[in-house]
């Protein structure tokens, strides 16, 4: 992202914020409440759109207009508490958007059978086989419910993950379910931005670090170049040291 | 066991395995009061499972009792009186089953219903244009108005509750200006159209209506669309989780849309096949409709908080409340107190809805 610019009517919500992720990598991209996280990522998404600035993904400029356009070129967003439908069943949430049908005379009819299959197929190879592919979101943790959203992905076999606030709301062990599988996903070649404000989640897994402060990029630092400490200062603004 | 495996996907059933995994029943301490045991147990699973077995039940036991106390109830006469009713408020409820499925609503469907007729019998009445150009043109007027509803909820954000209010009075006020408070005499039309809309045939004893024929295909044609296609989906994603709906790309905006156009279309439709068959459109006809239309597909299981919509529970609650109104009557209650049943009829199944779905959330 290039010199990224987005107003809403005369708050300035990004600043001139530019941000690479390299292949194979895990992005922290932090900051307090308000500091303008949540709209560089759906502008990301192709939930807004940037008043100015552009986007490059694979070395090519590319203009995310819609979620869809996202999804098409490899970016798949993964939110807090958002990403599965409760009324829709297990299978029916990892192919939305994306269903696959058969035909049946001159109708197409969504394509059960194979939904379930791959749907059982993809919660035995993230460790759910409990889960069958007709529950409901309801009956499943919140953990759960957060790693088949990112399952769901790097089945679509996503290039970019970008996940906004996925611990929020998780207790320690389903947190961990969480981080365990973002890791799981760079093995696979998928890199993620991993969006937070606790430092803490996002410090154990993450490679790079982006620090943004009131709407502008305050910090851009290597894992092995800083500690918790610094990162920390940054996101509220004090000196390093004070 | 083998019962739960013979169920084809349903939503509850992954709550009712976990449930059966465990040792003693939850459901048992659940419900203490009936000294349980198995029967009842298997009963109340059956009715979470199938959501409209609940309407189902209601219909086959105030059938029996109104055909006890008067037995020309269940007749051939009475029950094929009861189907242009039961088919004509069917076809606007199947509209607004899918609209509330994606958590919207629309309060215009009883004005569509009178309004339309009314100006497509002034045009052929008065020799503007013939029968087929004028059924079309309104039924474009519907899909204009339904488009507006549509726009205006999804584009400047006006809740459907209020734009949809705002528009059934303004199409009332436009069908009394226009008739100038007079109906539209409706059997001068010939037309294959009016067969096809209002056609009569005998099956036995039973003198049916064109338009249960349409009921049942509309009926088929949209319980299809809502189980087994993508736009069936996308319907129950939008009003499950708007949010979730957008981030996997659903134009969320555009079924919302869709849908408000196809639920007035479907109210014009219904609105011209009621004024052939009691050869009068008037201004007035259709009011009272849009909530009733709203009952009728909410006590067969339909979420008015959006996500779920059930067509075959819509079926059985346009019937479960025309058997009550009709059957009030036959049992000699007084005529005006129908709508007390009525009314009941509607607090005693979402009393039933609320219970179960609150005992669903607290098993999960």
């Amino acid at each position: 992202m290039e010199n990224i610019n987005k107003t809403f009517g005369k708050v300035e919500a990004v600043s001139n914020v530019s941000m690479t992720v390299n292949n194979e990598e895990i992005l922290g991209l932090v900051g307090d409440n308000g500091a303008g996280k949540s709209t560089l990522v759906k502008i990301l998404s192709g939930l807004f759109r940037a008043d100015s600035g552009k986007i490059y993904f694979k070395r090519k400029s590319v203009k995310i207009t819609s979620s869809t356009k996202a999804m098409d070129i490899g970016i798949e967003t993964i939110h807090q508490e958002t990403s599965l439908v409760d009324q829709l069943t297990v299978a029916r949430n990892i192919f939305l958007g994306r269903e696959p049908t058969k035909k049946i005379g001159f109708l197409r009819k969504l394509d059960m059978d194979y939904m379930r299959g791959e749907s059982t197929r993809l919660l035995g190879r993230i460790g759910l086989k409990k889960v069958s592919p007709d529950s409901l979101p309801p009956a499943l943790s919140g953990g759960e419910k957060q790693s088949i959203a990112i399952a769901r992905a790097m089945y679509f076999k996503a290039s970019l993950l970008v996940l906004d606030e996925p611990t929020n709301h998780l207790g320690i062990e389903e947190s961990e379910r969480v981080l365990e599988f973002v890791k799981e996903a760079k093995k696979e070649g998928t890199s993620s931005i991993f969006i937070t404000h606790n430092i803490h989640h996002v410090y154990q897994i993450a490679d790079r670090f982006v620090v943004l402060r009131n709407g502008k990029k305050v910090g851009d630092v290597r894992k092995d170049e800083t500690t918790i400490d610094e990162i920390s200062n940054l996101i509220i603004g004090r000196g390093i040291g004070a | 066991m083998r019962r739960y495996k013979k169920i084809p996907e349903h939503p509850y059933r992954s709550v009712l395995d976990k449930r059966k995994s465990k040792e003693a029943s939850r459901l048992t301490l659940l419900y203490p009061a009936f000294g349980i045991g198995r029967p009842f147990r298997y009963l109340l699973e059956k009715f979470t499972l199938h959501r409209a077995l609940i309407p189902f039940t209601l219909l086959i036991v105030i059938s029996l009792a109104f055909d006890f106390v008067n037995p020309g109830f269940l007749s051939a006469m009475n029950l094929g009186n009861m189907f242009p009713y039961i088919s004509e408020l069917g076809i606007v409820a199947f509209g607004i089953t899918f609209l509330l499925a994606c958590g919207e609503l629309d309060l215009s469907v009883g004005a569509v219903f009178g309004f339309c007729p009314i100006v497509l019998f002034i045009l052929y009445n008065d020799r503007v244009m013939g029968f087929e150009p004028a059924f079309i043109l309104v039924l474009g007027i519907a899909a204009l108005i339904g488009l507006a509803n549509g726009l205006l909820v999804t584009k400047i954000r006006i809740p459907s509750f209020l734009t949809t209010l705002g528009m059934m009075t303004a199409f009332q006020g436009l069908a009394l200006y226009v008739s100038h408070g007079f109906a539209q005499t409706t059997f001068l039309t010939e037309s294959p159209i009016k067969t096809l809309l209002v056609g009569t045939f005998k099956i036995g004893d039973f003198t049916l209506y064109a338009g249960i024929i349409w009921f049942i295909v509309l009926m088929g044609l949209m319980y299809f669309v809502l189980n087994d296609t993508k736009f069936g989906n996308w319907i129950s994603a939008t009003g499950g989780n708007l949010q979730a709906a957008r981030a996997r790309g659903i134009r969320t905006d555009r079924v919302k849309i869709i849908l408000f156009i196809l639920t007035a279309v479907l109210a014009a439709f219904a609105g011209v096949m009621d004024s052939i068959r009691v050869s009068s459109a008037w201004p007035t006809a259709g009011q009272g409709y849009e909530l009733e239309v709203i009952a009728m597909a909410v006590i067969g299981g339909t979420s008015l908080f959006g996500g779920r919509g059930s067509i075959i529970g819509t079926v059985l609650g346009v019937i479960l409340l025309r058997f009550v109104s009709n059957g009030v009557i036959l049992a000699g209650l007084p005529g005006l107190s129908y709508r007390i049943f009525v009314g009941l009829t509607i607090l005693i199944m979402m009393t039933i809805h609320v219970l179960m779905e609150r005992r669903i959330r607290r098993e999960s």
